[in-house]
């Protein structure tokens, strides 16, 4: 594994979790920043209704927001997904710092198994961070990979699966307006 | 609200326009000049964020219900200031930037305001002078990487209509883009005045 700067430009590089709403919203801003400004991602699909079940991990440099990841809490599995750093924040392995500061979490939490969802193209750097696919086999057709790798490496990951479907679609127990089913309004 | 005038069977875009007036709506403000400001323009959150966002109105515009531009604006006694106006990337093409500066300097006038006054950056000034604004005086400035000149638009107030201290009480409690229309608090007359809180402030007097 590659080196984790402590430090870029004399500015410390530090993560917290998203305790506050300010928080929170330097977390967003730089998901909006980064996949609705760079990639024309729209809105609603990249604040899908799944952020306020999540833990949102922020990284600073200095004070400035610079990097965040969401995860999501699963009965076997912990999903960090969202991952984001500012353009010139890249190359600092920021992302691994993050990823590292999830697994922690989730170890604390007592999850044994980080599940996320990636590109095709991703897949091997994926694999020199630890992580391998789910299902062995590639499928040609395979728009997006399941990968998981061990909250503690030294105890290798059972055989389980994550049924990629389930954690693609929206929380089953929201409507298409994010209210629950069943409220007064439905 | 303010919905455009579209052709009944076309298939055009639904522009919709609105103060932003809960705090879903102020996120995707604050989300959409993340996406700019901080994605293309690389302004720092600080910068970004200064601190300015409550003490402001935030108008935003939808197209087909997506969030697509928003502008901030800033209450001074004698000019309404027209800030942080963006247009997502991907309806940049859809003459959008007109249409929402008028409707923001129509919600400044219609609340009294007879300036509006804006930064503008260097390379906007001509679309700015074709739209009504002058450069205050030949300041150029800079902040946040771009050079900008201070322009000012006369407004042509109404003032038959402006809010004033002796308009309808029940007209200045409406939503600030609907001023024309009765408010929520107008249908809270039907309960009468109970004046629950009477005697908690007859005890404090005594």
């Amino acid at each position: 594994m590659s080196t984790i700067a402590l430090s870029i430009g004399g500015e410390a590089v530090t993560t917290k979790l998203a305790m506050r709403m300010e928080d929170s919203l330097q977390a967003f801003a730089v998901r909006a920043a980064c996949f609705i400004g760079e990639l024309d991602v729209p809105y609603s699909e990249e604040f899908d209704g799944h952020d306020f079940g999540a833990t949102h991990i922020i990284a600073y440099v200095g004070d400035e927001p610079a990097g965040t990841l969401r995860v999501r809490w699963f009965q076997s599995f912990a999903m960090p997904e969202r991952l984001a750093v500012i353009q010139r924040f890249r190359g600092h392995n920021i992302g691994q710092l993050l990823l590292e500061r999830c697994r922690k979490l989730a170890e604390s939490r007592g999850s044994n198994m980080l599940y996320a969802q990636v590109l095709p193209a991703d897949v091997k750097y994926w694999e020199k961070q630890g992580w391998r696919r789910l299902v062995a086999e590639r499928a040609d057709d395979q728009r997006i990979v399941g990968i998981v790798r061990a909250v503690d490496p030294s105890k290798p990951l059972p055989d389980v699966e994550a049924p990629e479907a389930v954690v693609l679609r929206r929380e089953a127990q929201l409507d298409a307006s994010g209210l629950p089913l069943g409220t007064a309004s439905n | 609200m303010t919905e455009a005038k579209t052709a009944g069977t076309t298939n055009r875009p639904v522009v919709t326009i609105k103060l932003a007036s809960t705090s879903d709506e102020l996120m995707q403000c604050y989300m959409l000049r993340a996406a700019v400001f901080m994605g293309e323009q690389h302004c720092p959150y600080w910068e970004e964020f200064d601190g300015n966002d409550y003490t402001a109105s935030h108008l935003m515009l939808y197209v087909d219900g997506e969030p697509a531009a928003s502008m901030r604006v800033r209450w001074f006694a004698s000019f309404a200031k027209l800030e942080r106006a963006i247009i997502l990337k991907r309806y940049r093409s859809y003459g959008l930037f007109v249409p929402f500066v008028d409707w923001a300097r129509d919600f400044c006038r219609k609340k009294g305001y007879a300036k509006a006054y804006l930064h503008a950056q260097h390379r906007l000034w001509p679309i700015f002078e074709r739209m009504g604004f002058r450069q205050v005086d030949d300041r150029v400035f800079h902040f946040s990487d771009h050079e900008y000149g201070a322009f000012v638009c006369d407004l042509a107030v109404d003032d038959k209509t402006m809010p004033t201290v002796f308009t309808d009480p029940m007209v200045l409690n409406r939503p600030e883009d609907r001023l024309e229309m009765p408010g929520i608090l107008e249908e809270s007359m039907d309960r009468g005045a109970s004046n629950p809180h009477a005697e908690w402030t007859e005890r404090r007097a005594n």
